[in-house]
């Protein structure tokens, strides 16, 4: 084979492979929805929404650890935005040019990353081993500690965007940077903002193990955040690691409605910055 | 940055009588802002050497010269707008009714709210026509709903929009041509009844319509204010301004009344730049 | 008329610096308050390591240095070791990079040189969704669908094939359980992959067209232009992506928790079961009893934390040296 058939061969080899690849990855996303679907489709039902976590063997639904995942989710968002949105309008407006911003930057990011097994941990080191037990105030900070990378580098990013015109243009009316961010910044960069919290809320829908030793879980429907309280990601790790059918079933079901939930936010979330872009 | 001992500087200059309005001893026009010795650095690098002129009260000057002759850099000195920057710098006089901003105990934000900027590139707020201009006001005066209604309809007067937008004043201020916004822009810098507008190319991101009206406009405001014009048209400065300065590689080469300027130049390279051998 | 003008401009100046002097003091206070937000971030990390330490020091104290090397994993004699965990942590996440890592480049080429316009963004946005999938899914969907499958088709594969080849058959040793290190590994490797293909993506696009374009001219096939042109020039960011998916990979826990075996067993055959760190934690601590069971496991934690602090600050540095060479 002389030498320019051999290259037009090993090209040939690249881009089949890389077709293959990409075939592949995409089947693995068709083969994961599918078993979703396929077995988690069949149990939803109403009981579902509207019954507790059963003993194995009866019949019941999820809904102690909906309601706990959703109770959670708004707390931990309700804590950790207001953090990561004031550290990002620091790092994008007031510290643009500090040394004490290019730190910060750098510690998020790789907080950005972090197993999240380690944040559970260290909550319950300071949060659950004083208070003696654990709680859902415990389950919420772990997770508002998974919220605040997100938001903290989701603001800097979309403040860094506002045109610097705009923000001069402001600021030769005479405001102070306080204004210039309340009345311009922020508005010209909500869409992303809100981008970001809701990619936040789509991260934590699905963790599992920061929950594990902070709000462990509850097998009645319970609303007290000083207890355990229970989760949906808690609940599909313990019954599918569960020897019962039944409760096979409903881990089943709860990963279907955890995967909808978060495929949901994130084309949401997709949606809003793409309509953002378009002016 | 802003030491409230500035106030002192804000105040300072005491109501002139009738009889020395505006006309000094040499039957020249009072200088609004007089710049005297003016160096600026970007970093370590000189972008204007020793700037000598000044900006008569009610008139409009016009600064002329190639691209990177540094007419923007000085406009945006004397809001200090600069100051954002740190890396930015300047030393020398800038007399403002004879006290210097460069002071650094000199009040910013008042400093802006008398000297009014229109940026190159139409900047309206995201926010609705109304409120781009009503925001400014509120935030600085305590007026009622009639009042500030009563404002905005005289800005937008002033800046020769009212009747195009009267009927869509909730409209979002990006919802209007370029032209239209940046004459918003001007309203909205005019509501705050400042006493200098500087104006940096405001016409060279419109159309050769919204040019001209924004040209006559400059025109009508001159009666009331001291205006500062940067400009690359050289047909636009023989057209608006009664004062001419000519500014070449960080220099102020030359400095006389428009009519001087256009017609016999003194230096031979305004000369040049006027007749389009370079630039 | 000039005098009340000039009267009034100064009383309107008195006015204003009355109002600027409140509107400054609401600056410097939320100027304060962003800033403390910022210092937050810094504490949160400080806190993480101290309390991480302050929880190990029973186990470090006990064990020492040997608790590293120690395969042993005892609760009722109290004698614990890291070894069979960081074992684990490192092989799976290993595998799961050597699998993911060239597909993922090449995903990312598919998507940068071959793939039709139309075609893109779907595909992108597919790939991004495979990321978007919470762990916990893979977790189940592997125990109940690819271990299975895993244990029924490749693992008898496997064994019959390095059977009898000399040194790898030890690799490849073992019942089929289904479940086990590779299991654990493959399925790191598809949660990996988007952040390699997304990373890689990234980068090759900021590749200058005019490079390639040059090297397209000159008659070099596609293959050709990546390997001599693209990867050269997008070199530090491709290390700096696949460092930050390492350290997503060894970090991670529902996923591979579900399909490890959790056994605290040092095997060189990866169709054995295993344990990771985070599997470890996940299934232990809140049955731990006792002191030094629970120091043992956050000492655990304390050590993965280091292993995947140093991986990602590497690759923070490793993107940052890049953004400062093109920008």
């Amino acid at each position: 084979m002389d030498r320019y058939a051999w290259r037009r061969l090993r090209n040939s080899i690249v881009i089949t492979l890389s077709i293959g690849a990409t075939a592949l990855g995409l089947g693995w996303l068709i083969l994961i929805l599918g078993s979703l679907v396929y077995e988690g489709l069949s149990g939803l039902s109403l009981a579902v929404f509207t019954q507790m976590t059963p003993p194995p063997g009866a019949d019941g639904g999820l809904l102690n650890p909906i309601i706990g995942s959703l109770i959670l989710t708004v707390l931990a968002i309700l804590i950790g935005t207001p953090i990561g949105m004031l550290a990002g309008t620091y790092m994008a407006e007031y510290g643009k040019f500090a040394k004490l911003t290019v730190v910060v930057r750098f510690i998020n990011d790789i907080l950005l990353s972090a197993p999240s097994i380690v944040v559970g941990l260290f909550v319950y080191e300071i949060l659950v081993a004083p208070m003696g037990h654990f709680s859902g105030w415990a389950g919420a900070v772990a997770l508002a500690l998974i919220v605040i990378p997100v938001v903290v580098r989701t603001t800097e990013d979309m403040l860094s965007l506002v045109p610097k015109e705009l923000r001069e243009s402001a600021t030769a009316l005479g405001l102070p940077l306080a204004h210039v961010i309340r009345y311009v910044s922020y508005r010209a960069a909500l869409a992303g903002i809100i981008t970001g919290v809701l990619l936040a809320v789509a991260r934590i829908s699905g963790e599992t193990a920061p929950l594990l030793f902070t709000a462990l879980n509850n097998q009645f429907f319970s609303t007290n955040l000083n207890a355990p309280i229970s989760s949906l990601p808690v609940v599909i790790f313990q019954f599918a690691l569960s020897p019962y059918e039944d409760w096979q079933k409903l881990a089943w079901i709860g990963a279907l409605i955890i995967t909808f939930a978060v495929l949901a936010l994130s084309i949401t979330a997709r949606a809003l910055s793409a309509s953002r872009k378009s002016p | 940055m802003n030491s409230l001992a500035g106030i002192s500087h804000g105040v300072q200059s005491p109501a002139p009588t009738i009889a020395d309005r505006s006309i000094d001893d040499a039957g020249k026009p009072a200088a609004k802002i007089l710049i005297r010795n003016l160096n600026f650095y970007y970093g370590d690098n000189k972008a204007l050497k020793s700037i000598n002129v000044p900006l008569y009260e009610r008139k409009v000057t016009a600064f002329i010269g190639p691209s990177g002759c540094g007419k923007s850099t000085l406009l945006r000195i004397l809001n200090r707008i600069y100051s954002l920057y740190p890396h930015q710098r300047a030393e020398g006089d800038v007399l403002l009714d004879g006290a210097n901003i460069l002071d650094p105990g000199q009040d910013l934000n008042l400093l802006r709210a008398r000297i009014g900027m229109v940026f190159q590139k139409p900047t309206p707020f995201p926010m609705s026509i109304y409120e781009n201009i009503a925001f400014g006001v509120r935030l600085f005066e305590k007026l009622s709903r009639a009042e500030i209604d009563e404002r905005v309809q005289s800005a937008l007067r002033r800046a020769a929009i009212w009747d195009e937008v009267k009927d869509k004043l909730q409209a979002n201020g990006l919802s209007l041509s370029g032209g239209q916004q940046q004459r918003l822009c001007i309203a909205r810098t005019v509501a705050l009844r400042p006493e200098v507008i500087l104006l940096d190319e405001p016409c060279s991101a419109l159309d050769p319509i919204s040019t001209a009206k924004i040209e006559e406009l400059i025109d009508e405001l001159k009666d009331d204010y001291t205006i500062a014009i940067v400009t690359h048209n050289m047909q636009q400065a023989a057209r608006v301004s009664d004062y001419t300065a000519f500014m070449y590689l960080g220099e102020l080469v030359e400095f006389d009344t428009t009519s001087k300027m256009f017609t016999s130049p003194g230096d031979r390279r305004t000369q040049d730049y006027i007749t389009g051998r370079f630039g | 008329m000039a005098l009340s003008a000039n009267a009034e401009a100064s009383a309107a100046a008195m006015s204003r610096t009355k109002v600027l002097g409140r509107l400054r003091a609401r600056d410097l206070v939320f100027r304060h308050l962003t800033r403390a937000a910022a210092i937050l971030v810094l504490i949160i990390l400080s806190g993480v390591i101290i309390a991480l330490i302050e929880g190990s020091l029973p186990a470090l104290q006990a064990f020492g240095f040997d608790f590293l090397l120690e395969e042993r994993w005892n609760p009722v004699t109290e004698k614990f070791g890291a070894l069979a965990p960081i074992y684990g942590t490192l092989v799976t996440s290993f595998i799961a990079m050597l699998i993911a890592v060239p597909l993922g480049l090449l995903i990312a080429l598919f998507l940068t040189e071959l793939c039709p316009m139309w075609l893109r963004r779907p595909i992108g946005i597919a790939i991004e969704l495979l990321a978007g999938i919470p762990s916990i899914i893979y977790g189940i969907w592997g125990l109940f669908v690819f271990a299975p499958f895993l244990q029924r088709t490749l693992q008898p594969v496997l064994i019959d094939w390095f059977e009898n080849v000399p040194i790898l058959s030890s690799l490849f040793e073992g019942p089929p359980y289904g479940i086990g290190i590779l299991t654990a590994s493959l399925i790191l490797a598809i949660m990996v992959l988007p952040f390699v293909t997304s990373i890689s993506r990234d980068v090759f696009e900021a590749v200058p067209p005019v490079l390639k374009e040059a090297a397209y001219g000159v008659g070099c096939t596609t293959w050709e232009v990546l390997r001599h042109v693209v990867l050269p020039y997008a070199r530090v960011g491709v290390v700096g992506g696949v460092m930050l998916s390492l350290g997503r990979a060894l970090g991670e826990t529902m996923a591979v928790t579900f399909v490890i075996g959790n056994a605290h067993k040092v095997s060189a055959s990866i169709l054995a079961p295993g344990t990771t760190i985070s599997a470890t934690i996940a299934n232990e601590f809140t049955e731990a009893v006792g002191d030094l069971y629970t120091s043992s496991l956050i000492a655990l934690g304390l050590i993965l934390f280091v292993i995947t602090f140093i991986v990602l600050a590497a690759a923070r540095l490793l993107l940052l040296r890049l953004e400062k060479r093109v920008g």
